[in-house]
């Protein structure tokens, strides 16, 4: 991969996380930075199931669906770049809440600029709360930009309607 | 030495035509027991999403043997999956630009020890950048028959 591409890479990886110095190092840290951050957004929706049911979606899917490995290549005149990323999602259900993280880590082509977390940087955190017995209020915390496919896989598993799996390779 | 280059060469092309990239045509000797069908969709002009199932058998000591690729090509193709032996089946995705800019691939993978006798249906879908496999073991009289739930590698001594 030439310099430039791993520069502008470098950069963008800073854009995206707001120009911090620090990534979030935890679920909750990355709850706290994402409203404020550059590019980030917190998505709210409401699904008719209970968080129970949801939580159990989140178990079946999410291990299935984001434990991956993708590698992206592309190519363009004088230039040749492969990605590897590896994708670690974490699914906690309590009485509470329903919850789901996922972590990034570049293997390949992406260099870290700051402290990585365990199990790579926090890419997406989504929460569902109950609203009543048969409601629930599905947070979803990401990126504001090319990664809608992630919202719309946790949308179909929150709401049962569409148990597909996210093709990562599609995301940014 | 110009004609021993072209020699070369034409042999170099004929070796990739010939399937040198490693990708085999699975054999079709075997009774169809797995009835797939697909349906995919890039979602824009401007690429293409390629489906592929790559048939692997499995030793005993859970090693993979590959035996060959069938393009999903069309929306129905039948498929001879070794019955009574534990297979590993390979749904892969791959979608690549008429640019040439970007090319990515994804795949669902899962074990599958087909019962003597019995047929199964694979539904592989993508649309919208969400994929699903679903494998379910044919009832009687046509009924729905129950899901096959995925096995990955890792599972393949439990």
């Amino acid at each position: 991969m030439s310099m430039p591409l791993l520069s502008t890479l470098a950069a963008a990886t800073v854009l995206l996380c707001g120009c911090v110095t620090q990534h979030p190092q935890n679920a909750e840290d990355f709850r706290k930075a994402v409203p404020g951050a550059f590019l980030a957004r917190v998505e709210t929706f409401e699904v008719n199931r209970p968080v129970r049911d949801i939580g159990a979606t989140f178990r079946a899917r999410a291990p299935e669906c984001l434990t991956m490995k993708v590698t992206t290549t592309s190519q363009t005149p004088g230039s040749y770049q492969v990605i590897v990323a590896a994708y670690k999602p974490t699914v906690v259900v309590t009485e509470q809440r329903a919850e789901l993280h996922l972590q990034r880590h570049f293997e390949k082509g992406v260099m870290a600029v700051t402290k990585e977390p365990e199990g790579g940087y926090y890419l997406l955190v989504a929460d569902a709360y109950p609203i009543d017995a048969k409601r629930s209020r599905l947070e979803i915390f990401g990126p504001s930009k090319g990664h809608d496919v992630l919202t719309r896989a946790i949308m179909g598993w929150a709401t049962g309607k569409n148990l597909g799996c996210p093709d990562l390779t599609k995301i940014g | 030495m110009i004609f021993r280059l072209r020699i070369a060469g034409w042999l170099l092309g004929a070796c990739v035509l010939a399937g040198c990239s490693g990708i085999k045509p699975y054999p079709e000797a075997l009774p169809k027991n797995l009835h797939v069908t697909t349906e995919a969709s890039s979602g824009s002009a401007l690429s293409r999403m390629r489906v592929a199932l790559h048939v692997h058998l499995v030793g005993a000591d859970c090693r993979t043997e590959y035996q060959g690729t069938v393009q999903l090509n069309e929306p129905s193709v039948q498929v001879g999956i070794p019955p009574d032996r534990l297979s590993y089946l390979v749904f892969s995705f791959s979608s690549s630009s008429f640019l040439g800019g970007s090319s990515g691939s994804i795949s669902y993978d899962t074990l599958l020890r087909p019962r003597p006798g019995q047929t199964y249906i694979a539904r592989a879908s993508y649309a919208d950048g969400i994929y699903h496999v679903e494998i379910r073991e044919s009832g009687p009289r046509r009924s729905a028959g129950r899901e096959i739930e995925r096995r990955g590698l890792d599972e393949c001594g439990r």
